[in-house]
């Protein structure tokens, strides 16, 4: 579903990605670990347009979409949840979630009737944003942030997900109930490639896992054997 | 007797500050999506009056030269958006700021070049004789100016807050870079600001000629003003425009029929230099000018 050969992206005139492979494939969650700067978010941006990268590919459902604008990918299935949420702080939770599914959604009239079982969805998965769909995004906490950003991009019905470090700054207990959301919807069959400090944690949801190291992809394998792994081990899952 | 001139000009003070009110929103409308306005739009308001002045004099009738007003507008801010704007945000540098003034010495000669240096009276088949209302002369001409700028206002609004599109606006000033990830293109949303930013322009020429004349001068009166207003109020309160512009009208207003009409853009000035430095976030603003 989404193939990645040989990324190299970077900053101005730093490099970052010096090659960068991957795979993801349909109804999986692949994990992307690695030590803070190895270069995951970057990774991330790269897929979603979000930076031109230099030089290799990307396919998204088997069309090269590198070198697209971010709005051009989004729009061909690909939703991308950045580091930091970047919910719409000003608009109001239901706002963002309808944004969502913006390229989906006419634009004038009629958009919301014809997002309502989408939403309905949404608000089953996560009930606290109900309760709060007309709340600004901006005054939510940040477990709530992470959630309406999770939903937020499950409204795009993408193809692919790309969710980077969903745990970021959040209570372990509310880590723990991210995780558990993940479970859920790899159940109902959604692709996901997943970024998180918590490797432990991200193992146990994964199908498959990378561990990037310095711009490139050192290892991967998955979960039981890069458990049997042990630099691995010893420098992530210690 | 002398309260009863007092609400005189403060009523057709207020009616003039509405103006500059429409003309400062054009400016939050395009500051809203891409950190950027036009430094011309005042020769945006008199080329669009000047043209609708035009369409008149061809034969057409008030209530199709609005639209065709309008849609010039239109046009224009998308032509300042192309030609002056985009390529320099691109560059990430603040070039707009002199391609924008360019384009408005560009507009004035124009104007001098194509429709001569005179004013010129703009017909407007609303009367201009005075209705009395509680003693204060009122004429129908100048609350079309009220109504015309609200109207437009209101429906701006109203697409912000009620269409997926305008949600869509308002993610792009939010956040552009998360916007472009729900599949908003960010560069047609700055197209669409300086398009209705335009059209605003191009409204508050309409709704002004009628009352001032037309003329290539007209422009620097008006922007002077508009730009008090933006400074004062805020670049991100629509409501905040309309009371900073009705507050500068009315004191203009006083103050020329008090010390002269010589004196009148001193009120604007002022409260220019006190916001710049005391509250240059603006009255009701969260975001600085200066960012500019
Ligand atoms: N906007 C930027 N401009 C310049 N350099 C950047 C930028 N963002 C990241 N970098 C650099 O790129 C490198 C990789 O950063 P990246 O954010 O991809 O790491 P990461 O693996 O996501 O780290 P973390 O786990 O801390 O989120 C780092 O050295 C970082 O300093
Ligand atoms: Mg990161």
């Amino acid at each position: 579903m989404l193939q990645v050969e040989n990324l190299r992206a970077g900053y101005g005139a730093s490099e970052v990605l010096v090659g960068a492979s991957l795979h993801v494939k349909q109804g999986m969650i692949v994990a992307l670990i690695g030590a803070n700067g190895a270069g995951k978010t970057t990774t991330m941006r790269a897929i979603s347009g979000m930076i031109k990268p230099t030089q290799g590919t990307v396919l998204l459902n088997g069309k090269a979409v590198q070198g697209m604008s971010a709005s051009q990918i989004a729009r061909l299935g690909l939703a991308h949840a950045p580091e930091g949420r970047k919910v719409f702080g000003p608009l109001s939770v239901e706002d963002n979630l309808l944004l969502g599914a913006y390229h989906r959604l006419p634009g004038f009239l009629g958009f919301h009737a014809m997002a309502a079982p989408d939403l309905e969805k949404i608000y089953n998965l996560f009930p606290r944003l109900r309760e709060r769909r007309l709340q600004a995004a901006g005054t939510l906490s940040g477990g709530e942030q992470q959630m309406l950003a999770i939903g937020r991009a499950l409204m795009a019905d993408p193809k692919v997900i790309l969710l980077d470090e969903p745990s970021m700054g959040l209570a372990p207990v509310i880590v723990q109930e991210v995780f558990g959301i993940l479970r859920r919807l790899k159940e109902q069959g959604i692709t996901l490639l997943l970024v998180e400090q918590f490797a432990k944690s991200a193992l146990e949801v994964a199908d498959y896992a990378y561990v990037m190291d310095h711009g490139r992809i050192a290892v991967e394998g998955t979960p039981a054997e890069l458990h049997r792994n042990e630099k691995v081990i010893a420098a992530y899952l210690g | 007797m002398n309260s009863l001139i007092i609400a005189q000009m403060a009523v057709s003070g207020a009616l003039m500050g509405l103006v500059y009110a429409l003309i400062a929103y054009g400016f939050q409308l395009t500051f809203a999506t891409s950190k950027s306005i036009n430094f011309g739009q005042g020769e945006l308001v008199m080329l669009s009056a000047f043209f609708s002045l035009t369409l008149l004099n061809l034969g057409a009738p008030y209530w199709l030269m609005i639209p065709g007003g309008l849609l010039f507008g239109v046009v224009m801010g998308l032509v300042v958006e192309r030609a002056c704007v985009r390529l320099t945000l691109e560059q990430k540098s603040e070039g707009w700021i002199l391609l924008t003034i360019i384009f408005g010495l560009l507009g004035f000669s124009a104007a001098e070049n194509i429709w001569g240096r005179d004013d010129r009276p703009f017909p407007s088949p609303i009367s201009s004789d005075a209705l009395h209302i509680l003693g204060i002369n009122v004429t129908p001409v100048e609350i079309s100016v009220a109504i015309g700028v609200f109207a437009v206002m209101g429906v701006i609004e109203l697409f912000k807050r009620k269409t997926l599109l305008g949600k869509a606006f308002e993610a792009v000033s939010a956040d552009r870079d998360a916007a472009e990830l729900m599949g908003i293109s960010a560069t047609h949303t700055i197209m669409l600001s300086y398009g209705l930013s335009g059209m605003v322009a191009a409204m508050a020429g309409i709704l002004i000629s009628p009352i001032t004349t037309v003329g290539p001068t007209m422009a620097s009166a008006l922007i002077l003003k508009a730009f008090s207003v933006a400074v004062v109020a805020g670049l991100d309160s629509g409501f905040g425009v309309v009371v900073i512009g009705i507050l500068i009208g009315v004191l203009e207003s006083l103050t020329s029929y008090y010390l002269g009409s010589g004196w009148r853009e001193t009120p604007g000035l002022l409260l220019l230099i006190l916001a710049l430095a005391i509250r240059p976030n603006g009255v009701f603003g969260k975001v600085s000018i200066r960012k500019v």
